[in-house]
C-alpha cells in the first residue's frame, strides 16, 4: 500500500483529535502532539527514501486510480506529484516541526489553551506537507490557505502582550492580500486553459502562451514573493516572526516562508511554465515566453533581499528581530539560486546554482529552528530578548551560549559546517554567471557577520545584573537544541557527500531538463 | 446604562422561539440534502449557527452560558473532522478519497439523485455540518465573551 496518504492523514488526526485527547488532562495533548508528529517524521522519512531510491516521480490520484476522467482524454482529479524536492522538504518540514512541538513542552508549559496550540501547530505542519506534495494548483492554493491561516492564529497566540497581536493583525492583511494575488494568478490560468493539474497546465501553456499566461505568473510569483518576505515587502515578517511563540517562530522563519514562499516559487516556474520548454519552443520559432526576463526580475529582488534584510539585522537590538531579518537575507541566497537557475537554465551553472538554492533551504531550516530555540531559551530563563540586557550570558548558560556559536558559524558560512557548502555553490554560481551578483552576495554575508557577532559579543561580554541568577533549561528544551547541533555539525563534515548524493539529483529533477514533471502525468493519458 | 448581559425583551425573544426551531428544521434539510440539491455541510452548518447567533442575541450571554457547554462543542468539533476523515479513509484499500460505498456499497449506493446515494458524501455533509455549527458557534461564543470593554 502506498504510505504517501498517511503524510496527510496522521497530522490531520491529530489535530482533530485534540480536543478529544485533552479531555484525558493537560499532559496528554502535548505528548500526543509529539507522538504524530513524530509518526509524521517517520512516513515523510518513508517518502523521501523511496523516492529518493528510484528516482522518479510519484503520482498519486485522489479519489480513483487514475487522473484522468472517464470519456475523456485530460485530468480532472486532483493529484499528488511528489518528486525529490518535494519529498526533500516534507522531510525537512516534519523534522524541524517535530523538534518544535517537543521544545513546546517545556516551552509553552505555562500557557493556557494548549490544546487549541497544538491543533494550530498540526494543522500548520499539515498545510506545508500538503503544499510541497500537491500537484493540482488549486489543491495548492487551499493548503497555502490552511497553512497561513494557521499561522496567523499562531503569531497572536500569545495575546495577553499587544505585540503579538499586532504582529498577527498586520500578517493577516498581508497575507490575505498575497493569497488573493495567488487566488486571482490561478483563477486567470483556470479561465484561460480550463485545467488546474500543474502538469497539464504547463502542457497547455506551452501549446499556446498568451498574455493571460504572462499576467497569471506575475501575479503567482508577486503573491508569493509577499509570502517568502522579499525585501519591499518583507515588513510583515519582521514583525510576525519575532512576537510568535519562538517554537513557532522556528517554524515560521524556518519552514513556512520557504514551503509557502521560495518553494512554491520554483515549483510554478519549473513545473509550469518550464524555461527549457519555452526555449525550445523558441528555437523553433514558435510563440513561447521569455522566462529571462523574469529570472533578472527575481535576481533583482534576491540582491535587495539579501542586502537590506542581513543590514537590518545588524541594527537590532531585540534578539529575535535579529534573527526574523536574517531570515530575509538568507531567502535573498536561496532567491539568488534560483533566478540564476532560471537564467541559466539548461547549464552547468544553472545546475550548481539549483543545487545551492535547494541545499540552502534545508540548511537555513536547520541553523533558523537552532538559533529561534536559543532564542526562546534566553527568553524562557531571563525573560528579555533585549541585546542590551543579555551581556554575559556565557557563563550561566554554557550549552546555550555554546549552540549558539556554532548555529552563528553555521549561518554565516564558515567552513566546517553546512552552511558553507550551500552558500558556496551560490556564490561559485554567481561568480561563474556575473561577478557583480557575487560581489552583492558576499556583501550581505559581510552584514550578516557583523550582526551574528554583535550578538555573539554580548553573550560573552561583562556579566549584567539580569542574567545573575539564571540557570540553563530544562531538558526537553535542551534535546532539540542537541540534536540540531549534532545535525548541523554531521551536514558540516559531510557536506559534499550530501551535495553530490542528495541536493544535486533534487536540483536536476526539479530542473527536469527532459519535462520529467509532465511526463509523469502523460504516462496516464498515454495509457489510459 | 443597560447591564451587560441583558436580554433583549419579549417580542424578540417570542419572535426567537418561533424561529429558532424552523431555522434549524431548514439547515438540518440543507445539510441533509447536500449531495442531491444546492448546498450543503457548509451553507447548513451555517444557517443552524444562525439560529445558535439567534439564541445568544435574544436571550443574552448569561442564558446561553447554562444551555451551551463550550468544551462540549470543541469535542464536537473534533469529532466532526474525525468523521469527515475517516469517510475519506474508507476507501484507503485502493486511494485515498475513493468513494468505496458509492461503488461497492453497502449503504449510500442508490440511485443517483435519490437521498441514499452519493457514497461518503452524505456523511461528509453532515460531519462538515457538525464541525461548521459547532466552530461557529464556539467563535461567535467567544467573542461575546471576551469583549473587554469599561464599565
Amino acid at each position: 500500500m502506498n504510505v504517501l496518504p498517511w503524510v496527510i492523514i496522521t497530522p490531520l488526526f491529530g489535530a482533530f483529535s485534540m480536543p478529544v485527547i485533552s479531555l484525558l488532562g493537560g499532559k496528554f495533548r502535548g505528548h500526543w502532539a509529539v507522538i504524530v508528529s513524530g509518526l509524521t517524521l517517520g512516513i515523510a522519512a518513508k517518502v523521501f527514501y523511496t523516492i529518493w531510491k528510484s528516482n522518479e516521480i510519484l503520482v498519486y490520484t485522489l479519489g480513483d486510480t487514475n487522473p484522468i476522467g472517464n470519456g475523456v482524454k485530460f485530468p480532472i482529479r486532483i493529484i499528488w506529484e511528489v518528486d525529490l524536492f518535494g519529498a526533500l522538504l516534507a522531510l525537512t518540514v516534519t523534522f524541524v516541526s517535530f523538534l518544535a512541538i517537543l521544545y513546546s513542552l517545556e516551552y509553552m508549559k505555562h500557557d493556557t489553551g494548549l490544546d487549541k496550540y497544538y491543533a494550530l501547530t498540526l494543522v500548520l505542519e499539515l498545510g506545508m506537507i500538503g503544499i510541497v506534495i500537491t500537484g493540482d494548483i488549486f489543491n495548492f492554493y487551499v493548503f497555502l490557505e490552511i497553512m497561513s491561516i494557521a499561522s496567523y492564529a499562531l503569531v497572536a497566540f500569545r495575546n495577553d502582550t499587544w505585540e503579538g497581536i499586532e504582529a498577527g493583525v498586520k500578517y493577516m492583511f498581508v497575507g490575505s492580500l498575497a493569497s488573493s494575488f495567488i487566488l486571482l494568478g490561478i483563477a486567470l490560468l483556470y479561465g484561460q486553459y480550463g485545467t488546474l493539474t500543474m502538469a497539464y497546465l504547463a502542457m497547455k501553456i506551452a501549446e499556446n502562451p498568451t498574455l493571460i499566461s504572462k499576467v497569471a505568473l506575475a501575479f503567482l510569483v508577486g503573491g508569493l514573493l509577499f509570502k517568502s518576505g522579499a525585501v519591499p515587502v518583507h515588513m510583515w515578517l519582521s514583525d510576525a516572526h519575532p512576537a510568535a511563540p519562538s517554537s513557532i517562530s522556528a517554524m515560521l522563519s524556518g519552514l513556512v516562508i520557504k514551503a509557502g514562499g521560495v518553494y512554491a516559487i520554483a515549483r510554478i516556474i519549473f513545473g509550469i511554465f518550464n524555461p527549457g520548454l519555452h526555449s525550445y519552443l523558441k528555437a523553433f520559432d514558435m510563440p513561447a515566453l521569455n522566462l529571462n526576463t523574469l529570472g533578472w526580475i527575481i535576481i533583482f529582488f534576491a540582491c535587495l533581499t539579501l542586502v537590506i534584510g542581513n543590514a537590518m539585522a545588524v541594527v537590532q537590538n531585540d534578539m529575535k528581530r535579529l534573527f526574523a531579518f536574517s531570515s530575509v537575507g538568507q531567502i535573498g541566497y536561496i532567491l539568488l539560486g534560483f533566478g540564476i537557475g532560471i537564467v541559466a537554465y539548461g547549464d552547468k551553472i544553472g545546475e550548481i546554482a539549483l543545487t545551492g538554492a535547494v541545499y540552502h533551504i534545508v540548511n537555513h531550516a536547520v541553523i533558523k529552528g537552532l538559533l529561534f530555540f536559543i532564542a526562546g531559551a534566553v527568553i524562557h530563563q531571563v525573560g528579555t530578548k533585549n541585546l542590551n540586557e543579555l551581556s554575559g550570558l556565557a557563563r550561566r548558560m554554557p550549552f546555550t551560549t555554546l549552540s549558539f556559536i556554532i548555529g552563528a558559524a553555521a549561518i554565516i558560512g564558515l567552513p566546517p559546517l553546512n552552511g558553507f557548502a550551500s552558500k558556496w555553490l551560490i556564490y561559485e554560481s554567481s561568480a561563474m554567471y556575473n561577478p557583480i551578483l557575487a560581489v552583492i552576495a558576499v556583501i550581505g554575508t559581510v552584514f550578516s557577520l557583523a550582526a551574528y557577532t554583535r550578538v555573539l559579543f554580548t553573550f560573552l561580554g561583562v556579566e549584567s545584573e539580569k542574567v545573575k541568577m539564571v540557570k540553563e533549561p530544562g531538558n526537553a528544551m535542551i534535546v532539540p537544541m542537541l540534536v540540531l547541533v549534532i545535525i548541523i555539525l554531521v551536514m558540516g563534515i559531510l557536506s559534499w557527500q550530501i551535495s553530490d548524493k542528495i541536493m544535486l539529483p533534487t536540483a536536476k529533477m526539479l530542473e527536469q531538463l527532459n519535462g520529467e514533471y509532465i511526463m509523469a502525468l502523460l504516462k496516464f493519458i498515454g495509457g489510459g | 446604562m443597560r447591564p451587560q448581559n441583558s436580554d433583549m425583551g419579549l417580542i424578540v425573544k417570542t419572535m426567537a422561539r418561533a424561529t429558532i426551531p424552523l431555522i434549524g428544521i431548514f439547515g438540518a434539510y440543507v445539510i441533509v440534502h447536500g449531495h442531491i440539491t444546492p448546498g450543503g455541510g457548509f451553507q447548513g452548518g451555517a444557517t443552524i449557527a444562525g439560529a445558535g447567533v439567534l439564541f445568544l442575541v435574544a436571550f443574552g450571554l448569561s442564558e446561553a452560558k447554562e444551555k451551551i457547554n463550550k468544551n462540549f462543542y470543541s469535542v464536537l468539533e473534533g469529532i466532526g473532522g474525525l468523521v469527515f476523515l475517516t469517510a475519506g479513509m474508507l476507501g484507503l484499500g485502493v486511494v485515498f478519497f475513493y468513494n468505496v460505498l458509492w461503488h461497492k456499497g453497502p449503504v449510500f449506493n442508490g440511485e443517483a439523485g435519490t437521498l441514499l446515494s452519493a457514497g461518503y458524501l452524505p456523511i461528509m455533509n453532515l460531519a462538515v455540518g457538525l464541525k461548521v455549527y459547532t466552530g461557529l458557534v464556539s467563535a461567535l461564543f467567544a467573542i461575546a465573551l471576551f469583549r473587554r470593554w469599561k464599565k
